[in-house]
């Protein structure tokens, strides 16, 4: 039984946060495909288009927001399609069915899971549509199509010299039938999927060409900036209208549903309207809480409620009693921002039997159930164009900066660009939720034998399924949004999976203890929480990886040694484990002023162990160097997975050394990056990235280089002073 | 007010509030979207831009403080399709990833160049700490930035910078 659960568990890692009914959906219209005549275009399926003029166009559904799909998808087609990856042009998919993510059954960007979903039907995509070509050329030339090959965009004769570029065959190959499966390259004749290639997008990014979200420009475009409730639920009682819009430049000042709205012919108009807004806000439904009340309310659910069993297996009661010792830890970690470089932004245009909406965003099909809402328009009349994204970190899963927008261009109608300032993007974020862990370890003679956690805090379904639950039934009236998002929670493990937001990280525990009880505490203190790069991992992996380290010490063993013999039965794991541990030479002395600290933590699929060399320089922690070792399956980009397992280190620091979103009274406290500091370029550590050369199915790698890093951290400044620091973030005179 | 300066070394002229910050001036009044607006505040490094040879952040200077000045962006800094060499090194060494910082970053860097053809590393570390990334891209940052240092064409095609 525990071992059937298990299982389950290492097969459902991956899809952090799914999302309720797989249901294939009657009513949404298809991507059309074949030949046109007119335009000499041919779309074999959903993803290429070839033409006449030797163009190949590929849709990307997965958005580009750094993570590297824009380069990683188009390589994985490219490679069956046998053409080379810098000869295709990626377009921004539109909302379609054939475009969503099949683990969420939504078209979304998220979970590190756009290579592992794309992996077979992109490459499956490639091949026939090239076989198709082959076949064509074979039937021009009266050959064999087996006696042809397709190499670098032409179909070669089998007399080798002969060749007929892909342009000239589409009208034909649109004609003909694959039959039977066809058989995908094997590795070995790759030419470009694991090769150390160049990034398609880096050249418009590197001459301020490529269009983010906040570049979009209209003919008779306007903007807006919206003044928010300080404090959340609050709602607008009054203003003074009349004072704003005589302001310079003001078009209109509208009240949408959370706040008003200031629009002008330029930005800065519209910006310094605001400033004479004054808005008479009723509190009676907002938020009052401060930081300390929510950690509070958390404890005071904890002791009230043991939580609900996640894993249980033996018996944790019997081994604390049977043990010598029981050691106990409570860790706490804050609400963190996501602080994308790029604020939220979106533009609309409202026609009057539809609306036009260009955003950065991760959930197209969830923007169009945005601005559904605030309209008359039903989701199909609203066309969303995707741009590329200046960063998501799971930000921009939520549309609330759409509805915004739709609900401003509704009023004016005409388009609209509304843009968020820095203080309001960090004011009026989603956060990663604030979360508290229990934990207990019993030992006996120096061995491990109970492990009990207690995770206290929210879950982020409750919040995401708004929107999330009427995209996956865009036929459904509006009046039965809000409702299908409660069906969806209420039928959670019944007609929909469930949601590991909380719990991810914690419940597939991996070290071989036979006593084991992980428990989850639902608690919700009402301030909006949404996806942060990397999850429930984010906060799990500390609270684990910590504790093995506390656990460690109070066993008398080396936290290398101790976490490599629990770890034993799961190969992956270990390979990590002892490749770290040589690359970052653990056992050798470290510099005076200087301790290492270990975690060893698999995400989305991926396995991932870290050494951190730290140190306290003038009063601050500095980190001198990181040693990763990743394990995530065979691997696309090279160069791609060591930017993203790198990248995801510096965010963990960030969040490890800065992060923290306090309350007060209900208000945020910080605004921009001096009191929500990023990680600058002069505090950066040594980096090295090690990748297992694998051939088992690609997993992500977006997210796992996030979590093991904060506890690494966390473990190193313990064994410098001494002192266990359980909250974050992390201080240097803790 | 009647504000004109030059821009990528054309005369540009047009009527704006002087206290309109030159990042909006720029991508909205010229239409170079290239610079980034990221923080509003100079504390980012996402919207750097050149005036009168020195890196600014432009959402933090008044255009009028701007007038008869000689402004260069990141869509200056290259010769039609012949990139500056910062640029190259930029698609070379992957730098990007999401991308939103690195016309800033490289804008930064070309200063750097611009005055000091051969920096050390400590030289280049100081010269690009006030550009935040939120990605981790710093250490392709430095590569791309040594690999150019010292090289010939380091000091070169600074468009039209005065």
């Amino acid at each position: 039984m525990a071992m059937n659960r298990r299982n389950f568990l290492k097969v459902s890692a991956g899809a952090s946060g799914s999302l309720m009914v797989s249901m294939t959906l009657p009513g949404c219209a298809g991507i059309q495909t074949g030949y046109e005549p007119d335009t000499g275009e041919w779309r074999p399926d959903a993803w290429l288009e070839l033409t006449t003029d030797d163009e190949v166009f590929f849709t990307l559904a997965r958005v580009e927001m750094g993570q590297g799909t824009y380069t990683g998808l188009t390589t994985l087609i490219a490679e069956e399609l046998e053409i080379q990856p810098e000869r295709i042009t990626p377009r921004f998919a539109p909302v379609a069915p054939e475009y969503r993510n099949p683990l969420y059954k939504l078209q979304l960007t998220g979970g590190s899971t756009s290579v592992a979903t794309s992996w077979e039907p992109l490459r499956m995509a490639g091949a026939e549509a090239r076989q198709m070509l082959v076949m064509a050329a074979a039937r021009v030339w009266n050959v064999k199509a087996a006696e042809c090959r397709a190499s670098e965009g032409r179909v070669v004769h089998p007399n080798g010299i002969d060749s007929m570029a892909y342009g000239k065959l589409v009208e034909l190959a649109a004609k003909e039938v694959v039959r039977g499966d066809i058989a995908l390259k094997p590795r070995s004749e790759w030419k470009y999927i694991g090769k150390q290639r160049g990034k398609l997008d880096a050249r418009a990014k590197s001459t301020g060409t490529a269009v983010y979200g906040i570049d979009v420009d209209l003919p008779d475009m306007v903007y807006g900036v919206v003044s928010r409730p300080p404090r959340r639920g609050g709602w607008v009682r009054d203003f003074n209208a009349d004072q704003v819009r005589a302001m310079p430049g003001v078009l209109d000042v509208v009240e949408i549903e959370r706040g008003v709205a200031v629009v002008a012919d330029k930005y800065w108009r519209a910006r310094k309207a605001q400033d004479a807004l004054e808005i008479d806000w009723d509190f009676s439904d907002a938020v009052s809480l401060s930081t300390d009340d929510v950690f509070d309310s958390y404890r005071a659910a904890a002791d009230d409620d043991p939580g609900e069993s996640e894993r249980s297996e033996g018996s944790f009661t019997s081994a604390m009693e049977e043990g010598d010792r029981v050691v106990e830890a409570e860790y706490a970690q804050p609400y963190l921002a996501h602080a994308t470089l790029e604020p939220m932004n979106a533009t609309a245009w409202y026609h009057g039997d539809r609306m036009d909406v260009w955003a950065p965003t991760q959930a197209p099909d969830l923007g169009r159930i945005a601005a559904a809402r605030v309209t008359d328009l039903g989701p199909d009349d609203v066309t969303i164009n995707t741009t590329f994204l200046g960063g998501g970190f799971g930000r921009r899963l939520t549309q609330d900066y759409i509805e915004e927008a739709a609900a401003v261009a509704y009023r004016i109608r005409r388009p609209v660009k509304v843009i968020w300032s820095r203080e309001e993007d960090t004011r009026h974020d989603l956060y990663r939720p604030a979360m508290l862990h229990r934990m207990k370890g019993s030992l006996s003679g120096g061995e491990l034998t109970g492990w009990h956690h207690q995770i206290v805090g929210p879950q982020i379904l409750d919040w995401y399924v708004r929107n999330a639950a009427p995209a996956q039934y865009p036929w459904a009236p509006k009046f039965m949004y809000d409702t299908l998002g409660s069906v969806g929670l209420m039928a959670e493990g019944i007609a929909t999976p469930k949601d590991h937001s909380a719990i991810e990280g914690a419940i597939e525990y991996p070290y071989q203890v036979s006593n084991i009880d992980i428990r989850h505490t639902h608690t919700d203190p009402g301030i909006p929480i949404t996806w942060w790069r990397s999850v429930g991992f984010s906060h799990n992996g500390f609270a684990v990886e910590t504790f093995m380290d506390e656990l460690a010490h109070e066993a008398g063993q080396d936290p290398y040694q101790f976490r490599r013999r629990l770890i034993s039965h799961e190969p992956r794991h270990l390979q990590v484990l002892e490749r770290v541990a040589r690359l970052a030479d653990w056992q050798s002395p470290v510099p005076e002023g200087r301790a290492r600290g270990l975690a060893l933590f698999r995400s989305f699929g991926t396995y991932v162990a870290q050494v951190v060399e730290a140190g306290i320089e003038n009063g601050a922690v500095r980190v001198y160097k990181v040693t990763c070792s990743v394990d995530c399956g065979q691997v696309v980009n090279p160069r791609i997975v060591e930017d993203q397992i790198e990248g995801g280190i510096l965010f963990g620091l960030t969040a490890a050394l800065y992060g923290e979103i306090t309350l007060k009274n209900g208000e945020v406290q910080q605004s921009n990056f001096h009191d929500y500091p990023l990680m600058r370029q002069y505090e950066r550590p040594e980096v090295v990235v090690d990748i297992v050369d694998s051939s088992e199915a690609p997993t992500g790698v977006g997210e796992p280089g996030v979590p093991p890093v904060i506890p690494a951290l966390g473990n190193a400044l313990f064994a410098l002073t001494g002192k266990r620091q359980r909250s974050l973030p992390l201080k240097a005179n803790a | 007010m009647a504000v004109s300066l030059t821009v990528n070394g054309d005369e540009r002229s047009l009527d704006i509030e002087g206290d309109t910050p030159l990042l909006w001036v720029l991508r909205d009044e010229l239409g170079l979207k290239g610079t980034k607006f990221g923080c509003g505040a100079g504390l980012c490094g996402a919207c750097t831009v050149h005036l009168n040879g020195q890196p600014v952040r432009s959402c933090s200077t008044p255009v009028e403080m701007a007038v008869g000045g000689q402004v260069v962006t990141i869509e200056g800094l290259s010769d039609g399709d012949r990139l500056h060499a910062l640029q190259e090194a930029w698609i070379e060494h992957g730098v990007p990833q999401c991308g939103y910082c690195q016309s800033g970053q490289i804008m930064s860097a070309a200063h750097l160049l611009a005055n000091n053809p051969a920096p050390s590393r400590e030289e280049i570390v100081a010269a690009m700490t006030g550009n935040l990334c939120r990605c981790g891209t710093y250490s392709r940052i430095i590569a791309a930035v040594e690999s150019v240092a010292g090289s010939e064409s380091s000091g070169g095609s600074q468009g039209g910078e005065a």
